[in-house]
């Protein structure tokens, strides 16, 4: 048996005979998706955003009537943290390849996208560590100049929270780490083994 | 494009090119459960992609490309992101096509064994061996893929002898 028959009995196949589909059902869970979609796209924005603006304002409150500098400087650091993320997300859309793009255009454009991913996750520490560590520490270390005669309990109180802090950063650290080793590493491997064979 | 056009486009497109995306759904996924998956996800991009759609690439071109894409993007048992309320398609049994002749292997036979002959090929040469068995021309086939006809040509020639041998030993069992 030749490839021209494997060819026509492929043709002879009758795919539709396989099937059942509903029109109208498939129509209106189309919809859903797309819409559940976008929703889970809009509330992970807004969540993001959300909590940025929040603690912003939170901490800008509290350094207003406080006159606390270092309060300023954590709003200050939300507030970056808060715009970087959806304005890189929304950069990063634009600069995205249509769905119906030539394939080797999307493979293109996803291993640029991975590659980004990569490069943000492990680089946390600038974009998103360092800053709010340094609001927090400064406000830490502000606290500590306060409390420099209010003994040791609170002092060590203090300590305690800086500890606290600090492993914090290394957890997420760590976690977006592990993240790029698991997923996204492979990722980007599998697409550029997918552009190697279009090249 | 109106929301109308939009739903009208993609029931014309259900009806005249559903076996196109099945075709895909079936050399990209095997189980039951991933090929509803991702047909789901091909539906989904389709439905999105029509208000882009200006009738400049030829239908079949354009839903072909966003299948591929799709599936190349689709990752096999991947966490379900959607809540699913009710089965798109419903995949009945295989019927058994007539042989054409009395000594010939059943057709439909030889149809599963390609499926799962083209499951095992990389990506790229799984979607070129569906739109080759489905007598795409290496024009179409450039279009879709976006590297040359010649490349086209060359990569076939090693597809079809991988899915001959392949094949081979399967009719032989027959």
């Amino acid at each position: 048996m030749n490839f021209e028959h494997l060819q026509k009995a492929w043709q002879s196949q009758d795919t539709n005979a396989k099937v059942t589909i509903d029109a109208d059902v498939l129509l209106k869970e189309v919809r859903r998706n797309q819409q559940q979609f976008r929703a889970t796209i809009f509330w992970r924005d807004v969540r993001e955003v959300g909590v940025a603006a929040f603690l912003t304002w939170l901490f800008l409150h509290w350094a207003i009537r406080d006159r606390e500098w270092s309060l300023y400087l954590l709003s200050l650091a939300c507030f970056g943290v808060g715009i970087f993320m959806p304005a890189d997300r929304w950069l990063q859309r634009k600069k995205r390849a249509a769905a119906n793009a030539p394939v080797l255009s999307c493979v293109e454009d996803s291993l640029i996208q991975v590659n980004h991913q990569i490069w943000l996750l492990k680089n946390v520490f600038w974009w998103y560590l360092l800053p709010i560590q340094l609001g927090l520490g400064a406000v830490i270390c502000s606290q500590f100049w306060q409390a420099r005669h209010a003994g040791m309990a609170v002092i060590l109180g203090l300590m305690g929270y800086a500890l606290f802090c600090g492993l914090l950063c290394w957890g997420v650290y760590h976690l977006n780490q592990l993240a790029v080793r698991k997923s996204l590493e492979p990722r980007r491997q599998e697409l550029e083994a997918l552009l190697a064979s279009l090249k | 494009m109106s929301a109308q056009d939009q739903e009208a486009t993609f029931r014309r497109w259900l009806g005249e090119h559903i076996g196109l995306m099945l075709k895909v759904v079936r050399g990209c996924a095997a189980s039951p459960q991933d090929q509803d998956d991702l047909f789901q996800d091909v539906l989904l991009q389709i439905w999105s992609s029509i208000p882009a759609f200006r009738g400049e690439a030829k239908e079949t071109t354009w839903i072909y490309r966003v299948a591929f894409n799709t599936a190349l993007a689709w990752q096999r048992g991947e966490r379900r992101r959607r809540e699913r309320h009710e089965l798109f398609v419903k995949f009945g049994e295989s019927p058994q096509a007539q042989p054409s002749h009395l000594d010939a292997p059943p057709e439909q036979e030889i149809v599963e064994r390609l499926y799962a002959a083209i499951r095992q090929l990389p990506k790229v040469d799984a979607s070129l061996a569906l739109m080759h068995l489905d007598g795409l021309s290496y024009q179409e086939m450039a279009e879709v893929i976006g590297i040359s006809e010649n490349y086209i040509g060359v990569k076939l020639n090693r597809i079809r002898k991988h899915l001959a041998d392949q094949l081979k030993g399967a009719i032989n069992e027959l």
